[in-house]
């Protein structure tokens, strides 16, 4: 009797590997046959034109693609795991901004962008890398006392390594010996303004500076401490610290033409389109500080990258 | 008998689990990126007049890849609640024809650059984000994908550029645009920029 009823749990188990291996199958399959079916609607929808609404592809009953153009009332996706604070500002300048926005864009098309293009034809890129690498390094002491404010004394100490070791042998910065794979000294990406952040002061509302771009009060802070802890300010006389400080920018855009071109092109508003933009990443970069500050509780302040499931488990 | 039937009920539980894992996101996520580099590399579409068929290329790859009706629900938010069904489908479709125009020619200069694919965060059943990072000689460029399983499938939902989400940027934009506007004129304004671009 008893080996009658292993013999029934052997098939009983065998059955149902071969079940699981066919289901393991499945998603493969349907994942060749997916876009074939999905396709299908796809062409009429890409033949007809813009002003034209294809009618055409409702007319097929029961299909999965149809169904999720129906109404939705979980819209809030307040729930979602990935869904952050809300991430909005304050902006009660819009007229100006709008207007310095309009302004900045200008001076990237009309001058910025044709004198970096024409550097980037003449200067190979290795050395304009270089020139980035140097003028990065002079930014040292800013990024330190961001650091030591913050009380992150291993990222200061990352910062005064990187500095001695390529200011020595990376001739004076132009190359960035500590952050190959040996010594793994990384930049410091860090600022007055984070600092403030990491202490719990908020942005407060959005400003466009002329040139300088979007900020707000709180960020407004690193103008002034970039300014007073960036050895090309004390450059004398002041066309000589313009002209260095312009040429930096020309450096660092050639490195980047067509970034501010594809996100512009993207964006419905590209006014704000770049206001989000820089208040989400201004926000990931402060809660990133505070989470290098607090590696104790990780879940508080990393639960974007951490696994939440996981974590409640060991709980 | 009883203590055979429970091994045999965590077995069957144990078993029928396996199709969830069957499709990773970091998997699914890395063969699609792979397949547009592929593309991106390939030396016999290297000459200028190859373009539209590089661009053909890879428009089969991101359907595949991407669910675009998730990514304007989730855009829209509430608001989609108040499109009509065929306002969803065209605003789904504009949408779509903007974010390629707007892209590709960014895609189709990328050839060189490495992506590493580093971490896969699995934060409910059915959704993940897999970081990666694009490595130019310059820089490091991070890019995060969040992926939603749907017919047991992993398809890109929002994509984390620099820690700037997508599905963010264009939520406020759309939220900002619909404060003003009616779901018609919001069309008008896509309709115009799909012609312009």
């Amino acid at each position: 009797m008893r080996i009658g009823y292993m013999k029934t749990y052997l098939t009983l188990i065998v059955l149902f590997i071969f079940l699981a291996v066919g289901c393991a199958h499945s998603p493969s399959t349907s994942s060749t046959v997916l876009p074939q079916a999905k396709s299908s609607p796809q062409p009429i929808l890409l033949a007809s034109n813009a002003g034209e609404i294809p009618v055409k592809s409702s007319s097929k009953p029961g299909d999965a693609i149809d169904d999720e153009y129906k109404d939705d009332q979980n819209l809030d996706y307040a729930n979602d795991t990935f869904n952050e604070e809300k991430v909005e500002i304050a902006d009660p300048l819009e007229p100006f901004n709008r207007a310095m926005h309009q302004f900045n864009d200008k001076l990237y098309f009309w001058a910025l962008k044709p004198v970096a293009q024409g550097y980037k034809k003449v200067v190979p890129e290795p050395a304009r890398i270089s020139v980035k690498n140097f003028f990065s390094n002079l930014g040292f002491p800013n990024r330190f006392l961001s650091c030591l404010l913050q009380t992150d004394f291993s990222g200061a100490a990352t910062e005064f390594g990187r500095f001695t070791i390529n200011t020595i042998w990376g001739i004076g910065g132009l190359l960035d010996p500590s952050s190959n794979k040996e010594l793994d000294l990384q930049k410091q990406d860090t600022d007055m303004g984070q600092t403030l952040g990491v202490y719990g002061v908020g942005q407060g509302f959005y400003i466009v500076w002329p040139v300088l771009g979007p900020s707000s009060p709180r960020d407004s802070i690193d103008i002034v401490s970039e300014y007073f802890l960036y050895p090309v300010s004390y450059i004398y006389p002041l066309y000589a610290w313009l002209g260095v400080r312009g040429y930096q920018e020309v450096n660092d855009t050639s490195l980047r033409i067509g970034d501010y071109e594809a996100l512009k092109d993207a964006a419905i508003d590209p006014y704000v389109a770049f206001r989000d933009a820089y208040i989400q990443y201004r926000l990931k970069k402060v809660k990133a500080r505070k989470a290098k500050l607090a590696p104790s509780k990780p879940q508080e302040v990393n639960s974007l990258t951490d696994d939440p499931v996981l974590l409640k488990k060991e709980n | 008998m009883k203590k055979q039937f429970a091994v045999l009920s965590v077995l069957i539980i144990f078993v029928l689990s396996i199709p969830v894992y069957a499709g990773v996101p970091m998997t699914t996520a890395e063969a699609s990126v792979n397949r547009v580099l592929d593309v991106l590399r390939d030396a016999k579409l290297k000459s200028p007049a190859a373009k539209e068929i590089k661009k053909e290329k890879l428009r089969i790859i991101y359907k595949d890849m991407f669910d675009e009706i998730e990514f304007s629900k989730r855009t829209l938010t509430r608001n989609w609640n108040k499109f009509s069904p065929a306002e969803r489908v065209e605003f789904v479709k504009l949408f779509e024809q903007i974010l390629e125009k707007s892209y590709i020619d960014k895609i189709l200069d990328y050839s060189n650059e490495k992506v590493d694919f580093y971490k896969e965060s699995m934060l409910s059943d059915n959704q993940a984000e897999i970081q990666t990072k694009i490595i130019t000689s310059s820089k490091e460029i991070p890019i995060f994908y969040r992926m939603i399983l749907k017919d047991s499938k992993w398809k890109v939902y929002d994509v984390v550029v620099e820690n700037v989400s997508l599905v963010q940027n264009y939520r406020t934009q759309f939220n900002d645009i619909l404060g003003k506007n009616t779901p018609e004129q919001l069309l008008e304004i896509l309709r115009k920029k799909v012609k312009a671009q």
